[in-house]
């Protein structure tokens, strides 16, 4: 049957989800024409961000296994080095490559160690990385950065709203076309089982280089666009520990490892966070972290686990 | 011409040698049966031929090829292929997925269209048709091991090393593992064979190697090495006043 063997080749969910999930993207992109409000384009902004920095864990951790406990350090550094370039006259959209890739080679430096190892080296590098970045940058630049007056008065949201949906846009296209290629298939593998897929003739460290070369790539971005769109704060703020586990937050109750998971998560924990941040202020982060619990203990395929069910489909989790 | 060579291959963890100094060749389209009692260094050969494990000394050689101390990965393009012992499948992948793997980045590397078409014709062979889409995680424990040689074969291997294929199999299974592997090397794969099972070993294979502690104490057909003394001595222990 090639039908179904065409139904039944990797990555074929995460085509159709993508293309769903683009499709909705597209509509959003009328949002700015018909609702003229700043409270929800600013909300599209973080939910755009939120999905990208979702997707671009969930490529490392949800497609090939690798636990990164230091997303932040990338989101962080994208940030820098895109302000810092973009306030100095660079237009955006380079300023914002150069932070990608200046993230990117960071990632390497753990990476190329870390991956040599087996086990938890990966997870705890990444978790220095980002904890020694946040607290020399804001020994070394603990002043407040703020945009020059000239370019608060020319803002203009409607910008941030549209560059952040494309971002989003180029995470979602990422993962899907990853997973549904070789190499994609390749990280599974490796996140099943390392030695088998070493044995089948998967190079794991060629494919964990690869994985984390994306991400951080992603991770990047999203931090040049989070440099770009909010008018002042601290240059340490955007490598704090609440970056990485938003991500990570996301993608568990989304469901790690699907294409869907992390969109759907994002929608959910934004609204969510919104909500109880207004009525609870810092509450929010104790109710996070038991939901978190909640979920890995009674929901390990996160909400879209919820959906397989429903539909008469039960999802095998990933262990 | 001999199409694996293994050439005074040694290992040793912290002082206790568990292959030492052991050579042996394996012709195009035979079998070759790895025989020895529990601890004798068997898997740990497999290790050290597929790369799993580096050597101390000695050499692997395909086709003439030095591959000592290259990563599994790399082996496997090279054509040798294993099965593990536990058998190691990607238990969140499809029964597909996992034979897909080794299509995709064997020795034979093939695109995904027409891989995805011989994988269906793999589990076909294995005896999985019509189970390609279940998760390995869902299937049965022969269904597993059928699943771990059809992902083997897949990568398109010279020579295919089977760690313990039989073990845990009941004696029907044990009947048909053994014409699986008949049906395979009629399809030309040379294979060599650890089996704790001694006459389904000597019943299959062209030529045995005997290890005990590390070492190689004989080699030769397979009627021959039954009779041996030292193996004997090895199996059976050594005869009361001899």
């Amino acid at each position: 049957m090639p039908g179904a063997a065409l139904l039944h080749r990797p990555g074929a969910s995460e085509l159709r989800w993508a293309a769903v999930v683009l499709a909705a993207f597209g509509s959003l992109a009328l949002l700015p024409l018909v609702v003229r409000r700043d409270d929800v384009l600013n909300f599209g902004v973080v939910f755009f961000l939120s999905v990208t920095l979702a997707q671009s864990w969930n490529l490392m951790a949800g497609y090939a296994g690798q636990v990164n406990l230091g997303h932040a350090a990338f989101f962080g550094l994208g940030a820098l080095v895109t302000r810092a370039l973009w306030i100095q006259g660079a237009p955006i959209l380079p300023a914002m490559g150069v932070g990608a890739v200046v993230a990117t080679v960071f990632g390497w430096l753990v990476g190329l160690p870390a991956f040599r190892l087996r086990g938890a080296y990966f997870a705890i590098g990444t978790l220095a990385l980002a904890e020694i970045l946040r607290i020399t940058v804001g020994n070394s630049l603990p002043e407040i950065s703020t945009l020059p007056a000239a370019t608060i008065a020319g803002y203009s949201l409607t910008r941030r709203f549209y560059l952040t949906l494309v971002l989003a846009a180029l995470a979602v296209a990422t993962v899907a076309g990853t997973a549904a290629s070789r190499v994609g298939l390749g990280m599974r593998a490796i996140r099943e089982d390392e030695a088998a897929a070493e044995a089948s003739g998967v190079g794991a460290l060629r494919h964990k280089l690869l994985a984390l070369s994306l991400s951080t790539l992603l991770a990047g971005l999203a931090g040049g666009a989070f440099a770009y769109y909010h008018i002042s704060y601290y240059p340490q703020h955007p490598f704090g520990p609440q970056w990485t586990f938003d991500a990570l937050l996301i993608t568990f109750i989304g469901g790690a490892g699907t294409l869907h998971g992390p969109v759907l998560g994002a929608l959910f924990y934004v609204f969510l966070k919104e909500y109880l941040a207004i009525r609870w202020v810092d509450l929010h982060l104790l109710i996070f972290g038991v939901l978190f619990v909640a979920i890995v203990l009674l929901l390990p395929g996160g909400l879209v686990e919820v959906f397989g069910r429903v539909r008469g489909r039960p999802r095998l989790t990933n262990p | 011409m001999a199409l694996l060579e293994v050439e005074g291959l040694s290992r040793s963890f912290g002082g206790v040698s568990a292959v030492c100094d052991v050579s042996f060749a394996v012709e195009e389209g035979a079998i070759v049966g790895v025989m020895g009692p529990n601890g004798s260094g068997k898997t740990t050969l497999f290790n050290l031929i597929t790369g799993a494990l580096a050597p101390d000394a000695g050499r692997v050689r395909i086709e003439r090829e030095d591959v000592t101390g290259l990563p599994p990965h790399r082996i496997c393009a090279k054509g040798i292929a294993r099965t593990f012992q536990l058998v190691h499948p990607f238990p969140g992948l499809t029964a597909l997925e996992n034979v897909l793997v080794g299509q995709l980045y064997g020795r034979r590397r093939l695109p995904l269209g027409r891989a995805v078409a011989e994988a269906e014709r793999l589990l076909e062979t294995a005896g999985l048709g019509g189970k390609g889409h279940l998760p390995a995680a869902r299937l049965t424990v022969v269904d597993r091991k059928r699943l771990e040689l059809a992902r083997a074969l897949a990568t398109a291997p010279r020579v295919l090393l089977m760690d313990e294929f039989m073990a845990g199999l009941t004696p029907a299974e044990v009947g048909e593992a053994i014409a699986l592997i008949r049906r395979l090397h009629g399809q030309g794969v040379t294979l060599v064979i650890v089996e704790h099972i001694v006459w389904a070993l000597l019943d299959l294979s062209h030529r045995i190697v005997v290890l005990s502690a590390g070492e190689k104490i004989a080699e030769g057909a397979p009627a021959a090495v039954a009779r041996d003394p030292t193996v004997m001595d090895v199996y059976l222990g050594t005869a009361a006043g001899a």
